[in-house]
């Protein structure tokens, strides 16, 4: 019995040794090498590097320009939350639960645009966008509307951001969502309909909590995955402007790397959002995958 | 059956001797005669945008020259890529050999970077070392010399910004271009345009660098730069942008949008004037669907107009003596009259010889393409885009960032005395 134990130890690190390698090589390094350059002041290049102790991490929180761009993330997380989460999940409850037809229609049709590049899907909406000549603008003229001119407001800025990569990122959410409701025992709700429990009652006491991990996946993905993807439009449409105004952590960490090549700022900028990251990975381990060790 | 392994072995081990002999037979007769020498080419020119003359004078250039192989390497995002680029290179240790430099980035290449002087090249490999003197005048060059004096690379493509106007809308509400001349005769125009029209009267280029906004202000009489020092908050700086200010907030005459949108709007037809790069001639001309000309940048009454020239140099990073030689060479094949017209054709850029300018097939090529005209005539009068010794990206980064304040309403005094206290904390 021991000797087989001692045989299982062995073959799973055997096992995990290549994925461990390649994490080890292409994420923890680096994450480390990060951590080690946010203390000090250098521009990628030069031979010396200056070392600097915390003023790069007391920068972050004093500088008025880091505070908005820390403020902004936390708009352009509320908002993904709402526009990538809580309106695919709206839909894809009324897919399945009030609309029997065309099911896999719609799965289609909200799937195509997530194959799309955000580049080229970034390039459509500037144009369909633009506030003084695009075709939106053209129609709303004809009812007697203007556009705003949302590139010079950074609250409108980030709305149509969001949107760019609502267009893309719905889909997918949505599919994953529906696939989640699919797997709700069905005797469980044709119960419910011989008891003739109420529909919403139905959905808010049964489904959703059923569905929960699945609707924590989403959430967490939503976040840590869209604050990625509004990284393309904010480079092809306002490179963050106007005064940062659209700007959010991982588009100003990219700003001080790679255009301004302040490696510190960066990396510090860059531990400070790993950390926010890690924080809610924590909780999507406590409340999700802690809840299904719980039942077993 | 032992013996026939012997043999086998032997006659393989024979023919493994033959093959290296014949190997170093080879390499041998290849070394008695001229070694042919490999160096890259880095550009920024996409296929749209130059990629194809680029090609076209990279494959002539080998097909005359035995002994240099030159490939020519792409690298996307412009300027900016290419830096970062040429980074990882220095990184891992092999470098390019010639590579085109933005004159933003000039300062950060040349103290991050080891490269050849053209000076040095020159007086290293040519017997008659007037090449340069020959062929570039006293103000092209200043162009490509940093903060110490010291000519980093030679100029290759220069740009200037034009005014394009669209001709039919001007036409129909009675403006002259002549009236166009200064900028209080463009706000003018404006609006009369906003008033009959509605629509916005003018566009000055917003992307991620302030040249457009800097030609405004020199031609006001201001300075951007000092004695080392940045100067642009001056009392004729801040009534340059005050100006534009007036016209954006205001009057709301001129629109404030990011680049790509503002020209899309200007060869749509609802905006009459644009103020951008002659290296957007070629895209206006067959998106719009209006006359549209171009005449040289305006100027504040009083004042002359001034422009900050934009484009790039070539600068040598080949580190043996043979490759900066080969280098050398490719680069004076480049600024041969015949290249540097095929090249403007190819980019909408300007020629930095004088003898390029003048040449007949370059005349024939601006009396086809007037919008080009003005571009040229203002490359006697501009001066270098302004580069800060210390810090110079993030200084041009402080500038954009007073750009979008001004535009979007914040004081204009208290936000240029702000951002050149700035920079000036940075070139300590």
């Amino acid at each position: 019995m021991n000797n087989r134990n001692k045989k299982n130890k062995t073959l799973t690190i055997a096992y995990l040794f290549p994925t461990a390698l390649i994490l080890l090589v292409f994420i923890i390094a680096p994450i480390i090498y990060t951590f080690y350059l946010s203390f000090f002041n250098w521009n990628l290049i030069a031979p010396t590097k200056d070392f600097v102790g915390l003023e790069n991490y007391f920068s972050i929180f004093t500088d008025p320009v880091n505070r908005k761009i820390l403020l902004n993330t936390v708009f352009y997380i509320l908002l993904l939350l709402f526009l990538n989460f809580l309106v695919p999940y709206f839909i894809s409850i009324i897919v399945k639960f009030f609309i029997s037809k065309m099911q896999t229609a719609y799965k289609i049709i909200f799937f195509i645009p997530s194959l799309f590049s955000l580049v080229v899907g970034a390039m459509l909406f500037s144009w369909i966008m633009n506030p003084v000549s695009g075709p939106v603008a053209f129609f709303m003229r004809g009812l007697g509307l203007t556009l705003p001119n949302w590139t010079n407001s950074g609250a409108m800025a980030v709305v149509v951001i969001c949107l760019i990569t609502n267009w893309k990122v719905f889909g997918y959410n949505f599919v994953l969502l529906l696939t989640g409701l699919g797997s709700v025992p069905q005797n469980i709700i044709d119960a419910t309909k011989m008891d003739s429990i109420p529909k919403w009652r139905m959905i808010w006491d049964i489904v959703l909590p059923l569905n929960k991990s699945i609707a924590f996946y989403v959430l967490i993905l939503t976040i840590v995955q869209g604050l990625q993807y509004v990284f393309t439009p904010i480079s092809v449409i306002t490179q963050g402007g106007p005064y940062y105004g659209s700007s959010n952590a991982l588009y100003h960490t990219y700003l001080n790397a790679f255009v301004l090549y302040k490696t510190g700022n960066a990396s510090a900028l860059a531990i400070v959002t790993f950390v926010i990251f890690l924080v809610l990975l924590y909780l999507e381990i406590k409340f999700v995958e802690g809840r299904t060790n719980r039942y077993e | 059956m032992k013996f026939l392994t012997l043999f086998k072995r032997t006659v393989g081990i024979i023919v493994l001797m033959m093959v290296a002999v014949l190997f170093a037979g080879c390499s041998s007769g290849k070394a008695a005669s001229k070694k042919v020498v490999h160096i890259s080419y880095w550009h920024v020119n996409a296929q749209t945008q130059g990629g194809a003359s680029v090609d076209a004078l990279v494959k002539k250039f080998n097909k005359t020259h035995k002994y240099i192989k030159v490939t020519a390497k792409y690298n996307p995002n412009m300027y900016q890529g290419l830096m970062q680029n040429l980074q990882s290179a220095q990184a891992s240790g092999k470098v390019p050999d010639v590579v085109q430099v933005g004159w933003a980035y000039m300062n950060y290449f040349a103290d991050n970077f080891k490269y050849l002087t053209p000076t040095d090249a020159q007086s290293k490999f040519d017997g008659s070392k007037t090449f340069i003197s020959k062929n570039f005048t006293t103000r092209t060059l200043s162009f490509a010399k940093d903060s110490k004096g010291k000519l980093v690379g030679l100029p290759y493509s220069l740009s200037t910004p034009v005014l394009y106007y669209n001709k039919t809308m001007l036409d129909k509400y009675g403006i002259k271009a002549s009236s166009l001349s200064t900028w209080e005769g463009v706000s003018a125009a404006a609006k009369k345009i906003k008033e009959a029209s509605g629509n916005y009267g003018l566009y000055i280029q917003e992307p991620a660098d302030t040249w457009a906004q800097q030609a405004l202000q020199l031609s006001n009489g201001a300075k951007v730069k000092k004695n080392g020092k940045a100067a642009f908050a001056s009392a004729a700086g801040v009534k340059a942008y005050q100006f534009y200010q007036d016209m954006v907030i205001k009057d709301k005459t001129a629109l404030h949008t990011p680049w790509a949108q503002g020209v899309d709007d200007f060869v749509n037809g609802k905006v009459a004037i644009a103020y951008t790069t002659v290296a957007q001639a070629s895209h206006i001309k067959q998106s719009a669907n209006f006359d549209v000309e171009a005449i040289t940048s305006p100027h504040f009454k009083g004042h002359k107009a001034t422009v900050p020239v934009g484009g790039s140099m070539l600068a040598i990073t080949a580190q043996s003596t043979e490759k900066q030689k080969a280098a050398w060479t490719f680069e004076k094949y480049l600024y041969k009259n015949s290249s540097l017209v095929t090249w403007s054709k190819g980019t909408g850029y300007l020629p930095p010889t004088q003898s390029a300018l003048s040449s007949q097939t370059f005349k024939n090529y601006l009396s086809k393409n007037p919008m080009l005209k003005p571009a040229a005539s203002q490359i006697k009068t501009a001066v270098a885009w302004t580069s800060f010794a210390k810090n110079g990206l993030q200084a041009e980064q402080t500038m954009i960032d007073a750009r979008d304040k001004i535009l979007s309403g914040s004081n204009v005094q208290a936000t240029l005395k702000n951002a050149q206290e700035k920079i000036n904390e940075q070139q300590k």
